[in-house]
């Protein structure tokens, strides 16, 4: 594995990138051997990103050396990042959806008999390739048909399956995957670095990095913290490195609201044409319902049906009185708030921050049909306040705040049409520990003072932190509800929502 | 270095929508002003290169003759930021300045009715076009170019493809023009041309709308990211449909400055107008994808259009070739367009 007294493989040397106002790296270097998965940690503009980019040739350095088997690297471009033997595998994903498995691994190199594409030999050396892996694909399925997970394995055949590239780098590979597929693409990973490749990842959820990765390099600020072999690196060590400051993980629960309860939202025999069975529920004032499931668990569908974005079949009632929400317009009106899974749906990347927060109260900012500027900045302000938005700017553009901000620029907006139900959709994915930790507290404290708060997450921890009560849905239904989370084995939901008949079996 | 930009900032009232984080002076000057930068490195060339480019009665004329373009600019500057496309602009021009000049000539409407029969006329055109848009959810691109070739049509049979008073027709009844709608085209307060008046009354209406309205607010939001926008409560296809009927209602008034410039209205006026709008919004900076724009913006580069045609005359270029290098220019400032937005997301 690796062996400090070997020659390494990558030598990143002293790497550094400026972008307009921001140092996105300082300075970096950072030596990778062969055979070995490196994590690259930290927090959202601490510079991962930036790295990965340099050295799969999408940006270029400002200075800086970067030598692969002692051969100095130019890497102006991905096409000859790849042919220096440096692949990189994107976040989303950059397969073609309507070519087969095969044609997408070849794209670009497809083999050639005579004029004619050599169907035969392409499918066959895609079949050994996928055997290798044991990833059990047809080569000639369409990609568009194949799960994300295994379309994410296809992306990374694709990489390796250039038989010179030496460096994999791999920018959240597990962003989307479930708990099965990780430990899937994990064994994958491994089998790649037991052929000699070097595999550099970045990724947010540190349980993972640690659990694969031979060694460790925490990133703080676009300089390099530190750079330590697993064992000297645990998860609270690295945490620390990242933020700079010790979180203890476990005290963050409040009180459940313990007077009699008011049902704010009440839903009888909800379904959609997708899900045909039905759900019941009622959700009381003052508490954070989780809702926990893997992906296809319809959790997205109930919370964009509950925001009028899908048609749902069944009765709702909001405090007792039945209602209708068929337009997101309605939706808002009856005070309802939702936050979407991916954040680029939610964002207008080319408005300023304030503009943003006000983007759902534009109509209380007007008088006689003016726009109020300077009460829209004084709202905006409040709330970057209150939320630590970085940097505290409200004229900046979106494009340029990080996961986390962006994603306090979102919660401001719904906050501050102070609505009665707020639906969240996993308000945490892919962003760093700070800003999760400053999200999920805020959002406790809004709990505090009556706020009702729908919280989706597939993260089992997540839901036993956040949740006062958690619901398990697969498949469409109401499998388990836990009413009294803490202290619950995470386990214990995992097997729930993935069909496993094990816990504790609590009537909601 | 970071943290006194933002202090910076905030401590100043920014009235405009920015569109990127401003560094230093070289950053300011060359990717925010790029059409500025144009502008006046195209005046410099042409006041060395000629004696009369720099004359206050020509810098009049290059103003009288860029206004129509100007006010029908306007409205596709708020159509592009949404994330649309108005290729109808010219039919739209012709059929309002068509409608009015019939009233006014034919029927003997006095210029106020007659001019705001021209205009609703061309804002129902307007409307049509956003309905079959937002309702009918076909592209803007397509939507237009259909109407483009029907209101065509339509200012044909209002006219009888005549131009408007005519010699055969006007025998009969009042056969010309309201001095009112001339004076419009023609006439000026102070040697500053009525048309120009008029166009900046429209920038001004226009900043208005952007920057002081939620609905210009929802204009930018629908067209960064419709669905983020539609969930934020946002009207997207009323907002569609009012900034395709503002585009009608823009034209109809520029049609009708148009009309008392000529002394005459005719259906096939104003073509080609439509490329000549989107090429000033571009020049100017807007994002042809929408999201991103300045009525300022489209107003250098509408000027820098009418400089270019008025120094080109001035210097004797022959026709054909003034329109090879006008479309070599447009190109050109696009493609430093596109260079200077990679460098802003790099």
């Amino acid at each position: 594995m690796v062996n400090p007294e070997s020659t390494p493989t990558l030598v990143i040397k002293n790497v550094s990138k400026k972008f307009p106002g921001v140092e996105a790296l300082k300075n970096i270097t950072l030596d990778i051997y062969s055979g070995e998965v490196h994590a690259v940690l930290g927090e959202n503009g601490a510079g991962k990103s930036t790295l990965m980019k340099i050295l799969g040739g999408i940006i270029p350095r400002d200075s800086g050396e970067i030598l692969l088997e002692n051969k100095s690297l130019r890497l102006e471009n991905p096409r000859l990042a790849l042919q220096a033997g440096i692949a990189l595998v994107h976040q989303d994903l950059s397969l073609l959806p309507y070519l087969s498995v095969a044609e997408n691994i070849f794209l670009g190199r497809w083999p050639k008999k005579g004029i004619s594409v050599d169907w035969e030999k392409m499918n066959e050396s895609t079949n050994q390739l996928l055997n290798r892996f044991q990833v059990k694909v047809d080569p000639r399925a369409l990609v568009g048909t194949l799960s994300v997970a295994e379309q994410q394995l296809i992306e990374i055949l694709k990489a390796i399956s250039h038989s010179h590239v030496k460096i994999l780098l791999l920018d959240e590979p597990t962003s989307a995957l479930s708990g099965e597929e990780i430990n899937r693409l994990f064994q994958i990973l491994k089998e790649i670095k037991n052929e000699g490749k070097s595999i550099i990842f970045i990724s947010h959820k540190i349980n993972e990095a640690v659990k694969i990765s031979n060694r460790i390099t925490v990133l703080k600020d676009g300089e390099k913290v530190i750079t330590d072999t697993k064992p000297n690196l645990d998860e609270q060590t690295i945490i620390y490195h990242m933020t700079g400051k010790y979180i203890n993980l476990k005290n963050f629960h409040h009180t459940p609201p313990t007077k009699e309860k008011t049902i704010a939202l009440s839903l009888e025999e909800i379904g959609t044409k997708f899900y045909k069975k039905k759900i019941s529920l009622n959700i009381y004032q003052g508490e954070i319902l989780v809702v926990f499931g893997l992906m296809g668990s319809g959790k997205t569908t109930l919370a964009r049906g509950l925001f009028g974005f899908e048609t749902l079949e069944g009765t709702i009632r909001l405090f007792g009185n039945p209602v209708t929400i068929n337009h997101p317009k309605i939706a808002i009106q009856l005070g309802i708030g939702y936050i979407p899974e991916d954040r680029r749906f939610g964002l207008i990347y080319e408005l300023p921050v304030y503009a943003n927060i006000t983007l759902a109260i534009l109509k209380k900012m007007i008088r006689n049909g003016v726009l109020q500027i300077k009460k829209e900045h004084e709202v905006a302000k409040h709330y970057v306040q209150a939320l630590r938005i970085k940097p505290p700017n409200i004229f900046r553009e979106i494009l340029y705040l990080s996961g986390g901000n962006q994603q306090k620029v979102l919660l401001a907006r719904w906050l501050a049409r102070e609505p009665k139900i707020l639906i969240m959709d996993e308000p945490t994915r892919g962003i760093d520990v700070g800003a999760k930790f400053e999200i999920r507290n805020f959002v406790k404290g809004m709990v505090q003072k009556g706020l009702t708060v729908i919280y989706i997450t597939s993260d089992p921890l997540e839901a036993i932190e956040m949740g006062d009560r958690i619901v398990v849905l697969r498949n469409g239904q109401i499998v388990t509800t836990f009413n009294n989370p803490l202290g619950l084995d995470k386990s214990e939901i995992l097997a729930a929502a993935s069909g496993v008949h094990y816990g504790r079996e609590n009537d909601g | 270095m970071d943290k006194n930009h933002s202090t910076k900032n905030e401590q100043k009232e920014r009235v405009l929508l920015p569109s990127y984080q401003p560094g230093n002076l070289v950053h300011l000057v060359l990717l925010k002003g790029g059409s500025l930068i144009g502008l006046i490195g195209l005046s410099a060339f042409f006041a060395l290169s000629s004696q009369h480019f720099l004359t206050i009665s020509n810098v009049l004329n290059i103003f009288r003759q860029v206004s129509v373009v100007l006010i029908a600019a306007c409205a596709q500057t708020m159509v592009i930021i949404s994330a649309g496309i108005d290729l109808s602009v010219g039919p739209l021009i012709a059929l309002g300045g068509s409608v009015g000049a019939v009233a006014m000539s034919y029927w003997g409407w006095d210029f106020l009715s007659g001019a705001f029969l021209g205009v609703i006329i061309a804002m129902l055109a307007g409307f049509t076009n956003g309905i079959l848009i937002a309702k009918g959810k076909i592209p803007d691109f397509i939507g237009t170019l259909g109407m483009l070739g029907a209101f065509r049509g339509v200012a044909l049979l209002i006219t009888d493809g005549l131009p408007v008073p005519s010699h055969f027709t006007a025998t009969a009844l009042k056969g010309y023009l309201p001095p009112a709608l001339v004076w419009l085209g023609a006439g000026d307060i102070f040697q500053i041309p009525a048309p120009m008046i008029v166009a900046l009354i429209m920038i001004g209406i226009t900043w208005f709308i952007l920057m002081r309205t939620s609905f210009g607010r929802s204009i930018y939001a629908i067209g960064g990211n419709k669905e983020a926008a539609r969930a934020s409560g946002i009207n997207v296809e009323w907002t569609k449909i009012w900034v395709y009927g503002l585009s009608g209602l823009y034209c109809g008034i520029g049609g009708l400055v148009l009309t008392g410039r000529m002394n005459s209205a005719n259906a096939l006026m104003a073509e080609g107008i439509e490329l000549q709008t989107i090429a000033a919004v571009v020049i100017g900076g807007t994002n042809l994808f929408g999201g991103q724009g300045t009525i300022f913006g489209t107003f250098i580069g509408a000027i820098l259009m009418g400089v270019l045609a008025n120094g080109l005359n001035l210097l004797n270029v022959e026709p054909f070739w003034q329109r090879v290098i006008n479309g070599i220019i447009i190109v050109s400032v696009v493609i430093f367009d596109q260079w200077r937005r990679r460098k802003l997301i790099s």
